[in-house]
């Protein structure tokens, strides 16, 4: 038998029969909602092999290596209590953990709270550009909620819209589209003069529709102001929800798309990463997520014209939703984004 | 026939649509033609909810169409149902439903309520943040069939359990039908708490809720 695990973590024991039939399902799940292509028999024979080697730890072949990134680097080395500075940090990050790019981030994530204290985190990137060599970029979360009540200025879409309030939700959420837009091309553009090499939106369209329209416009007037700045747009999940439901961006509805439609926007937009997102179900097995992410990422990779990084973390790209992602998932997981995914990072 | 067919079609089209107006007018209509209010009900608002439910779950439809779609069926099935012989409501069964304590999120919650409503539900919502003991309460008052929970977070789910233990407690877990849901919560977790059911969606409620008071 094999050992694997739920999408929630616990471990479940399944033949090999049974997770072949579990990643066809989750390839399954991925044809039939992204309308998209499925694996072939010799991908989905691949994922079986990845998922029934006994060893703990998985890997690539020699050459198959992708780039590797963090998000939200300096926050996640703070929350384990180790008193040292956000370039110190990105030290470890770059010299100890093997990183390839660099994030600097401060504790609340999100643009809003960050506009307050732009020279700050101006001068933690020019001092941490100076001791790095790394490319570095400033991140943060668009988060559109920030902008409603009791938080912000706009009415709130979640109490309108059960209210049967729609024109009033809708609306709502247009004006916060345009707080969401300056404060993230304030933020941007701050950090990068400072000397950030880059900004990473992550955790786009969370707030559905409305926040990934802010972050495409955002994109395109940073884009428009630095042409030589990088732009990723790492996204929330693999559906953009449709809290507003008909919102555009360069004719195209966003409410309802999938990573591959998602990544042609941000190539409009401007990006120069995109990073491509596929919720974990916690009621389902890691080969079910597994078959199901990696056939929505390898269909995104085919679409793109600009370099893809699957988000292969806590409850995303088949990861199970725990604190702390298993060793045997994420190895194996990273695995098949590299070698059946085609990705060209993490 | 034909004219009730064509009838049924425009309830159903007029549900899809979201146009409120539309199928309150069509409930009229019905009415006026002196047609069975069960059958309009069954037959057009119901097959139109499911169908928006079902295009809400392949991503065809969003938030905003489903609470449309939902508003015009409520609107349509409380005329009709006030037609029903003695103006009795055709209630399938009386479903109470709450956020639980310490949790302020209800988005789907009122997907959930909407659906419900519209597939002929009587449904207590008690909105968001309720403690166990009210929840109890309010069943007992309500007389109940099923209470169902919603909990967004994992610091929040345990509040569930609670539940289930405190129904088993005051010797009333017999008396009524429990199902889960919320975005941590897993079939495992209903498992272990006891709960009768467990939906990942709201459609998916929608249906549990019917098996679990019909006992299948």
């Amino acid at each position: 038998m094999i050992v694997t695990r739920m999408g929630d973590g616990s471990f479940i024991k399944m033949s090999e029969e049974e997770v072949k039939a579990d990643i066809e399902a989750g390839v399954e799940d991925a044809v039939k909602r992204g309308k998209i292509e499925p694996l072939t028999a010799a991908e989905i024979d691949y994922l079986v092999d990845i998922c029934c080697r006994p060893q703990k730890f998985v890997s690539v072949q020699q050459g198959n290596e992708l780039i590797l990134t963090y998000d939200s680097g300096t926050l996640k080395i703070t929350r384990l209590g180790i008193p040292i500075g956000m370039p110190q940090i990105m030290q470890i990050y770059e010299r100890a953990f093997a990183a390839d790019t660099l994030e600097l981030a401060y504790v609340h994530y999100s643009f809003k709270p960050i506009k307050m204290i732009v020279p700050e985190e101006q001068y933690a990137v020019a001092e941490t550009s100076l001791v790095t060599t790394a490319p570095l970029f400033y991140g943060a979360m668009p988060n559109l909620p920030l902008y409603t009540q009791p938080d912000g200025p706009c009415p709130n879409a979640a109490e309108l819209l059960p209210a049967g309030k729609i024109a009033e939700a809708r609306a709502a959420q247009e004006e916060a589209v345009e707080y969401a837009v300056k404060d993230m091309v304030f933020v941007g553009s701050g950090v990068y003069e400072a000397g950030a090499d880059g900004i990473d939106f992550d955790t786009t369209a969370a707030a559905g529709d409305a926040e990934f329209q802010a972050t495409l416009l955002a994109c395109e007037q940073l884009r428009a102001k630095y042409p030589d700045m990088a732009i990723e747009i790492g996204m929330a999940g693999e559906f953009v929800l449709g809290f507003h439901g008909q919102l555009e961006y360069d004719g195209v509805r966003l409410a309802g798309l999938y990573p591959h439609q998602q990544v042609k926007l941000a190539e409009k937009a401007g990006a120069s990463i995109f990073g491509a997102v596929v919720n974990t179900n916690s009621s389902r097995t890691f080969p079910w997520n597994l078959g199901r992410a990696v056939t929505f990422c390898k269909a995104c990779v085919e679409a793109a014209k600009i370099p893809v990084h699957a988000n292969v973390g806590m409850g995303v790209g088949a990861v199970p939703l725990v604190m702390t992602p298993p060793i045997d998932c994420v190895s194996r997981a990273s695995t098949a984004m590299a070698e059946v995914g085609k990705l060209d990072g993490l | 026939m034909t004219e009730t067919n064509d009838l049924l079609k425009k309830v159903i089209e007029s549900v899809i649509g979201g146009d409120e107006a539309a199928a309150e007018a069509l409930a009229r209509q019905a009415l006026e033609q002196k047609m069975d209010p069960l059958q309009v009900i069954n037959e057009g608002y119901v097959v139109g909810i499911k169908q928006v439910g079902d295009l809400f779950e392949c991503g065809e439809l969003f938030l905003p169409e489903l609470i449309q779609a939902a508003e015009a069926v409520k609107k349509a099935t409380e005329l009709l149902n006030s037609a029903i012989t003695g103006g009795a409501e055709s209630s399938k069964g009386k479903v109470l439903i709450a956020t639980v304590e310490g949790d302020i999120h209800d988005i789907g919650k009122a997907i959930v309520v909407s659906l419900l409503v519209a597939n002929g539900f009587n449904v207590l919502d008690l909105g968001r943040d309720v403690p166990t003991l009210d929840i109890i309460a309010k069943a007992e008052e309500f007389k109940a069939d099923v209470i169902g929970t919603s909990a967004l977070l994992t610091t929040t789910m345990v509040k569930q359990k609670e539940l289930e233990e405190t129904l088993v407690k005051e010797g009333l877990k017999s008396k009524y039908k429990t199902i889960v849901g919320g975005a941590p919560v897993t079939v495992r977790w209903a498992e272990k708490i006891g709960a009768d059911a467990y939906a990942e969606n709201a459609g998916e409620g929608v249906n549990k809720i019917i098996k679990l008071i019909s006992g299948s």
